[in-house]
């Protein structure tokens, strides 16, 4: 019985409400969708220039015949001489604005949008927690040390305490651990068991130094502009071959010229936070172009970014992104990891010789529907009766392929 | 006796298993050769910049353009009425442009071309739909009938937002682009 007076109430809440505001939502929904596909694609809604000039109290400045007569045509507006028009014209390098044939109706209703734009929620910027974990894993076996030695320290002394309350003779501190270490050493087995661990412990040691030589798996250098691939691979979902667009067709998979980060980021000038702007700003730098003009600088000598290298094959060995790529059918990940969730790039495989030769003996290549393999495919099957070759299986193995 | 040998060889792995450092090299010289990389500095050259522009008119071989048109605004119109896919519109060739749509446009224009791309900045939310029949665009047409030469202009100049890519894309590719664009601006 309550609970159907409380539903009741709930309804006749929702209907005085949607009668209170349905007039002027219905009135704002053709405004914003109006703007939404017109102009966006070169205006925004602040003070910031994008193709065009933000439209931020933009019919405060010009009046509302002013403005239709600019949107409806532009061009002829200009050519009847019109002093603001031509002004305008000349501040955005004579880019020409399409013509839009609005009704007086949809006038009025992208009017009254551009008047009282929605407020934009400011996004609650995610503070991300200064503490360092990684620190404190450092410290550890130092901080377990110096707390082995205070407690040792201290039994030491309640030792010597007793003793002297018995009345023994008492010894100094490094007097028991000299004590204590002859001791030890007067047992063969313990000698022997502390040769074996010794051994052990070394030879790992020099065993794994030994493998790791030219290895660089997980090396992770600090880059010159902190680039995420995270945010640009993972969240906005930027296929790896829009910037290194050359692994398709040559040995390397290219690192991007500024050009292509600027087919974005004439227009993105902004970071998510003061950092990111300021990792834009650097590319700016380096082209020597002026972010609030949207113009490149004349005279501006162009610097390179100089990215750091990670992954380093040595000379002696040969290796084709494109052959990979292209013939090979395989994603980049195979070999880089999850860049995509990769905030900075580290070295994610190990590249050796061995890592090489595994993948060639195991991978299956993909022959079918490959244009690049169908012939050999054919000949293959013809000659061995079967349907899948590996790696290996067509001359993955051989000396040359990589070392000539 | 062998079960206290057994434990401490596994302490003792453990306690060397905690060396993570890599990256020593034996002999340098066979990993970093005196020969010039792709990207190495070139201490030849004043801005020591190995990657080198070509001369300026340079023809790369199979590459001799066949789209002279210019990236103003007059170029854009003529590019529409003369300029000529020379690529055979066949079924290889679409799919090529299908796969290259996916690396190239559809973070932006989405996978069927209609916007709705996986990029979520504001300044790239409301992209024009290539099926558009509604706007004027500044051929005097909308979206949907723009011609192969304005698709091949915009990708080779760059238009409002969008930059030019003809740095990342050949012109063959861009011709196999424009043939799946052109697909899209079909769609209902």
């Amino acid at each position: 019985m309550r609970k159907e007076l409380y539903l009741g109430r709930k309804i006749y809440l929702v209907l005085i409400f949607s009668f209170l505001f349905s007039n002027t939502i219905f009135a704002q929904i053709d405004g914003e969708e109006l703007y939404k596909t017109n102009c966006t694609a070169c205006h925004v809604m602040t003070d910031k220039r994008l193709v065009g000039p933000g439209l931020k109290g933009v019919t405060d400045k010009y009046s509302k015949d002013w403005l239709k007569k600019w949107i409806i045509n532009s061009q002829e507006f200009i050519a009847s001489g019109d002093e603001k028009a031509i002004a305008i014209y000349e501040e955005y390098n004579k880019q020409i604005m399409p013509a839009f044939y609005f009704t007086d109706e949809e006038f009025d209703a992208l009017f009254a949008y551009l008047e009282n734009p929605p407020v934009e929620e400011i996004a609650e910027a995610v503070v991300a927690s200064t503490e360092q974990v990684s620190t404190s894993n450092k410290y550890l076996p130092i901080i377990i040390l110096l707390l082995i030695l205070t407690i040792s320290y201290i039994l030491l002394i309640l030792k010597n305490k007793l003793k002297s309350s018995l009345g023994e003779a008492t010894e100094s501190i490094p007097q028991t651990f000299y004590n204590q270490y002859k001791l030890f050493i007067s047992n063969k087995t313990n000698l022997v068991f502390t040769g074996i661990i010794a051994f052990v412990v070394i030879s790992n040691f020099a065993y794994s130094t030994m493998m790791g030589i030219g290895v660089y798996t997980q090396y992770q250098p600090e880059q010159p502009i902190a680039f995420s691939h995270e945010l640009h691979s993972g969240i906005n979902g930027v296929d790896c071959n829009y910037c290194h667009s050359s692994a398709r067709h040559s040995k390397h998979s290219g690192i991007p010229s500024a050009n292509v980060c600027m087919n974005c980021h004439t227009y993105i000038n902004e970071g998510t936070d003061e950092e990111g702007t300021k990792e834009i700003a650097k590319i700016y730098e380096a082209v020597g172009f002026d972010p609030d003009s949207r113009t490149y600088i004349e005279g501006y000598t162009q610097k390179p970014i100089e990215w750091v290298r990670i992954h380093n094959l040595p000379d002696h060995a040969y290796f084709n992104h494109s052959q990979h790529v292209v013939a090979g059918q395989i994603e980049c990940q195979e070999c880089h990891g999850p860049i995509q969730e990769m905030e900075e790039v580290y070295q994610y495989s190990e590249l050796t010789m061995g890592w090489c030769i595994e993948c060639h003996r195991e991978s299956e290549v993909k022959m079918e529907g490959n244009e690049y393999y169908a012939k050999l495919h054919e000949e293959l099957k013809a000659k061995h009766g079967k349907e899948v070759f590996t790696v290996e299986e067509i001359g993955g193995l051989e000396c040359a392929k990589c070392h000539y | 006796m062998i079960n206290k040998l057994i434990a401490i060889l596994f302490l003792s792995i453990i306690i060397s298993a905690c060396n993570n450092q890599s990256g020593y090299e034996y002999m340098p010289n066979m990993y970093r050769s005196p020969s010039l990389e792709t990207y190495s500095t070139n201490t030849y050259f004043k801005d020591s910049i190995n990657a080198r522009l070509p001369v300026e008119g340079t023809i790369a071989r199979n590459y001799l353009s066949t789209f002279y048109f210019d990236g103003d605004l007059e170029g854009y119109l003529q590019s529409g009425k003369f300029a000529k896919n020379p690529l055979e519109i066949n079924e290889k060739n679409l799919k090529e442009g299908e796969a290259l749509y996916g690396m190239f446009c559809a973070h932006c224009h989405g996978p069927e071309g209609n916007g709705g791309g996986s990029i979520g900045h504001p300044i790239y939310s409301n992209i024009p739909h290539y099926n558009d029949k509604k706007q004027i665009r500044r051929t005097g047409k909308t979206m949907s009938e723009l011609k192969a030469g304005h698709i091949f202009h915009s990708i080779t100049y760059g238009v409002n937002a969008m930059g030019p890519h003809s740095s990342q894309l050949s012109e063959d590719e861009r011709w196999k682009l424009v043939m799946h664009v052109q697909k899209l601006q079909k769609l209902e």
